[in-house]
């Protein structure tokens, strides 16, 4: 059963004082099905982050359509997808964009208290312990190394049990020893917690421990879609 | 090291990152302009506001002069005019009072000489109007407008003929009755509230007065150094070898009031300046991290500080180049163009053109100030990432915390809020200092810019809207204050109340255990320097009849009551002085009550029910002159103020003094010309009012007006656009927080809610702060530079509460705004920026 779905999505821009148009993605149809792993590939300005915030709701197309969950978000305005967001979707970003002026636990619980809904704790325990952070519940970001940041941002991704994982570059700033940890944990989690997740990454090796692998290139997928189980 | 020719890079990133912080560049250029626009239109407006006041002040005085030897002697006078402190000394003596024009009673209109220093150089500066000349001719005669207005000439003519009764001041005779054929040489305006004329030479030779004639002649003196002390002072008396009567009056305290003063105004000066200063320096360092990182990001691809240092130079300038020059044309346009327009508006015959003089060195320091304030503010980032790493720097959030210490598990809306102001409390402290000072200073200027309306002055001064006199009380008595006329006036429209005063003679038998002390201390004054106090107690006693000795039984109603109980300090019971059993004394002369409280005074009434009989009362205070409700005296005395229900019971009619009336539009014109129209027609009553008092002021009131309330609204502009630029560049400062935010499932409506309840916390809490700090501050300025006694210190809360109300309305609409401009930028795009 297919959890994500688009078709045909474009995404144009004009760019500066000449109005060329920008091309970022350019009929894309893609299908990922439920507790898939995806992996992106591709060069830089290929298209990748953008579908990957186009999938999130982060975006909105310039044509096309995104079924998630078999509903078209294309369409949402800017508040029903804020709340989409934050019940089917989990972010992880290269620069893990946690809040400097919230904890460890605050960061993790804050889009579920966004919802209105209290925290699970027994829930957001059992993330912080899977995530090896329960000595550093209280600690502010500034006081985490990178992977422990990253390790945050999955958490935070993770607390209200979305469906939908999307992580972009997760392991960009991180050493590749701490690197495999966090995509371990990345998978380990969505296998533990029923998750999809669409990943980019620029790492071959990393994207090979996905079980699908697309490449993009100038907006459109020109290779993958093979399944490496 | 060799140098590098690094000029034209340095000049094209910081051009190129001076376009690309095009948002942020304005808000510091605002910032530059209004704080260059607010130094040089404070200290500009300011100084033509208190010159404006002062000479209000002068008009007031009606002369001006520093110190005054009464009584001179010829010998006196020369030596003064010979010694070196003095600047000059003009002689001026009271020599003739008029009394009648045309069947009008002329309220103790004042006839005085003034030599030619005094006139042209003490008394003309202190005259706001002057047509014609100063007497020459024994007839001639130069008069106040007021004076002319009670003599019902509206247009004086020069050269009319003005037949007119007087008695000249001469010693020893008794207010012998002249009439006189004068001729109008003049009129003037002044504010002093008095009813005066002057005369010439000749009249004044003739009339006999001496200047040595005890209280009638005065050699005013104009000090070279007008700041003096009592041992100054002490040291003329020796030089200028006073006798026993003699005395100069002087206001020794003069330097602590200057001291007063002068800190007042350097301490809203400085709270200008520290406005100023702290809103450029906040709108740099909010978005410091910013800032920092980028400047860390210059670093790691090796500019040096010296580099980074020309380039945040350059840009510095290019920001104080856009923001002095504009600041200050607005300041001139301010000062040159627009005040004096909108006070030629309200008062046609203002001659508009020297309004706000420019101060030129007002517009340097006003300049110069906030290029300096720029200049440092601009490195502070710079600093901070130069005192670091190139890799901290990048990382540079300006969040430091120690391990474990923030146990909070909220991550509400609110919490959050509270989060966000004090996320940095060293900025958080610098922003509330900055809206305190702000919102401190119109606090303080707009509690002086009321102390000093002349309304509010008024208000304070003059317990009553208008205040008829019966002028014929001590001589003829004549009724003229008839029960009907009171009534009449009551039934008018626009009369809120009407008390009266009533008075007659009272006999005080000689009573050593109750006023002993009184007369002792009354006979150690100057007044009473040839009396002899034994024989004239000897008198006293034997003969208390005598005018001398006799006194003036008042009689107040229930609302004169209620304003005599709120000036003597609310000390009196009603019910025992409305029931006769309290009365309060009157002192003259004196200071404090001279033992008189509590004890029990004997009295008779000639005009009485009972004439012969003697009552008795308890004295429940001794009030001051000024508190005295009625104009005319009797003896030594002390006079008696009772309830009008005890006067109608010992006098059966009481005889009006005075009738006193209160509208309910105060400054009311119809209600006026309607009240003086009761009792117009009736030869011998005289009257005055605030709103008379208040044409006569007008013009500079106009002028202080405008120049006050510019004032005013020029700080409560720069405190609410410090609001608005402080709101504006936090939120745009954090703009990409906000994306994460919204990345994360937080809906547009939340991050409203939050941005709002952040505004109204930073009103709420600098309001509060600034009231709390606001308002002992102001009292200790209004202190320090009030100039009129008697009037109080008061907020004006009307004014403040609409000011705090915008302060709030901005607080919530400001950032919610900007944060709904800002996310026109897609969250993807904004989320980007953030990589």
């Amino acid at each position: 059963m297919d959890i994500l779905e688009t078709r045909n999505l474009k995404k144009y821009y004009k760019t500066g004082n000449n109005g060329i148009t920008v091309k970022a993605l350019d009929g894309i149809d893609l299908s990922i099905k439920k507790g898939e792993f995806l992996s992106i590939t591709g060069t830089s300005g290929s298209g990748k982050t953008t579908l990957l915030h186009m999938l999130g709701g982060l975006d909105t197309p310039t044509s096309g359509s995104i079924y998630v969950d078999g509903k078209d978000i294309s369409n949402l305005d800017k508040d029903e997808l804020a709340i989409f967001r934050r019940r089917k979707i989990g972010f992880v970003f290269q620069n893990y964009n946690l809040l400097p002026l919230m904890n460890v636990y605050e960061n993790i619980v804050l889009p579920v208290r966004l919802d209105g809904i209290k925290p699970d704790k027994v829930f957001i325990d059992k993330i912080i312990t899977a995530l090896g952070l329960p000595d550093k519940k209280y600690f502010m970001p500034c006081q985490l190394s990178g992977g422990q940041q990253q390790r945050v941002a999955l958490a935070r991704a993770l607390a209200a049990k979305p469906s939908i994982i999307l992580a972009d570059e997760p392991t960009g700033n991180l050493d590749s020893r701490t690197s495999l940890d966090v995509l371990g944990l990345i998978k380990t989690c969505a296998a533990q917690f029923g998750q999809t997740i669409a990943m980019i990454t620029h790492n071959e090796e990393i994207a090979q421990m996905a079980g699908r692998i697309i490449r993009l290139e100038d907006g459109r997928i020109c290779g993958g879609g093979c399944t490496n189980d | 090291m060799i140098k590098v020719n690094n000029k034209p890079v340095i000049n094209e990133i910081a051009l190129t990152t001076y376009k690309a912080n095009k948002k942020r560049n304005i808000l510091i250029i605002f910032a530059i302009f209004l704080s260059t626009f607010l130094i040089a239109s404070i200290i500009s407006v300011g100084t033509s506001y208190w010159k404006t006041t002062m000479q209000r002040q002068l008009y007031t005085s009606g002369i001006d002069y520093d110190i005054a030897l009464t009584e001179p002697e010829d010998a006196q006078i020369k030596k003064a005019r010979t010694l070196e402190e003095i600047k000059y000394a003009g002689l001026l003596v009271k020599c003739a009072v008029l009394e009648k024009y045309q069947q009008k009673m002329l309220d103790k209109t004042r006839l005085y000489f003034a030599d030619n220093t005094c006139f042209d150089k003490m008394v003309l500066p202190a005259l706001e109007t002057f047509t014609g000349t100063y007497p020459t001719k024994e007839n001639e005669i130069l008069l106040s407008s007021r004076t002319l207005g009670n003599m019902g000439i509206k247009k004086p003519i020069k050269g009319m003929g003005l037949k007119l009764s007087y008695y000249t001041l001469e010693e020893g005779t008794d207010e012998k009755i002249f009439e006189k054929e004068f001729i109008l040489c003049g009129w003037y305006t002044d504010y002093t509230g008095k009813n005066k004329g002057y005369i010439s030479e000749e009249f004044y030779k003739k009339s006999n007065v001496k200047p040595t004639d005890f209280t009638q002649g005065s050699l005013k003196i104009k000090l070279k150094q007008p700041l003096y002390t009592e041992k100054d002072i002490l040291s003329l008396q020796n030089t200028l070898n006073l006798n026993n009567r003699q005395i100069i009056e002087a206001d020794t305290s003069i330097i602590s009031y200057f001291i007063k003063i002068t800190a007042g105004l350097a301490g809203i000066l400085f709270m200008v300046f520290a406005s100023s200063c702290l809103f450029i320096y906040n709108t740099l360092y909010i978005s410091v991290t910013k800032d920092i990182r980028y400047y860390g990001q210059l670093k790691t691809i090796g500019m040096t500080s010296v580099q980074l240092k020309k380039l945040i130079n350059r840009q510095a300038a290019w920001n104080s180049l856009a923001g002095i020059p504009a600041g200050l044309a607005v300041a001139i346009m301010l000062s040159k163009i627009i005040i004096p327009k909108i006070i030629s508006i309200i008062d046609y015959s203002y001659n508009a053109n020297n309004t706000v003089p420019l101060n030129i060195w007002a517009f340097l320091i006003a300049g110069i100030f906030a290029m300096i304030v720029n200049k440092y503010s601009s490195y502070k980032p710079a600093k901070i990432a130069a005192d670091c790493s190139p890799v901290e720097a990048l990382n540079y959030t300006g969040i430091s915390a120690r391990p474990g210490k923030s146990k909070r598990e909220r991550a509400g809306i609110f919490a959050m809020a509270v989060q966000n102001i004090f996320r940095n409390k060293k900025q958080a402290f610098v922003i509330f200092l900055s809206f305190v000072t702000a919102i401190s200073v119109y606090l303080c200027t707009s509690i002086y810019i009321r102390a000093n309306d002349a309304k509010y002055i008024l208000n304070e001064v003059l317990d009553y809207d208008i205040r008829f006199q019966n002028e014929t009380t001590l001589e003829e008595e004549k009724p003229l204050f008839t029960k009907e006329k009171t009534e009449q006036l009551k039934k008018l429209p626009g009369i809120k109340s009407v008390r009266t005063v009533s008075s007659t003679e009272a006999v005080v038998p000689y009573q050593e255990e109750t006023f002993g002390r009184y007369f002792k201390e009354l006979y150690s004054t100057r007044y009473f320097p040839d009396a002899d106090y034994k024989s004239d107690m000897e008198k006293y006693k034997k003969n208390p009849e005598n005018g001398l000795f006799t006194s003036r039984f008042i009689g107040i109603d229930e609302a004169g009551f209620e304003y005599l109980n709120k000036n003597i300090g609310n000390i009196l019971d009603k019910n025992d002085f409305e029931a006769g059993r309290t009365a309060v004394t009157v002192r003259t002369f004196t200071e404090g009550d001279s033992g008189m409280t509590g004890k029990t005074m004997y009295f008779r009434l000639p005009g009485g029910l009972k004439p012969e009989k003697e009552y008795s009362v308890k004295i429940a205070a001794v009030a001051s002159l000024q508190s005295n409700p009625a104009s005319f005296a009797g003896g030594i005395a002390p006079e008696i103020i009772v309830s009008e229900k005890f006067a109608e019971k010992l006098l059966g009619e009481t005889y009006i003094e005075a009738v006193l009336a209160e509208y309910k539009e105060p400054y009311n014109e119809v209600t006026e010309e309607e009240a003086i129209s009761v009792f117009d027609g009736i030869s011998g009553i005289s009257s005055e009012s605030r709103l008379r008092n208040y044409n006569e002021m007008k013009s500079t009131e106009n002028k202080a007006k405008v120049l006050g309330n510019s004032i005013s609204i020029i700080m409560a502009i720069l405190a609410i656009l410090n609001y608005l630029d402080m709101m504006a560049s936090n939120v745009h400062s954090r703009s990409q927080e906000l994306a994460t935010l919204e990345s994360i499932g937080m809906t547009s409506k939340q991050a409203k809610k939050m941005l709002g309840t952040e505004g109204i916390s930073y009103a709420v809490i600098s309001i509060i702060a600034s009231l709390a700090a606001g308002i002992p501050l102001s009292y200790a300025v209004f202190n320090g530079i009030n100039l009129y006694a008697g009037v109080s210190y008061s907020i004006p809360w009307g004014r403040n509460i609409v000011f705090f109300a915008i302060i709030l309305i901005i607080c919530i609409i400001i950032p919610v705004t900007i944060y709904h401009k800002i996310q026109k930028t897609g969250l993807s795009t904004r989320l980007r920026q953030n990589q």
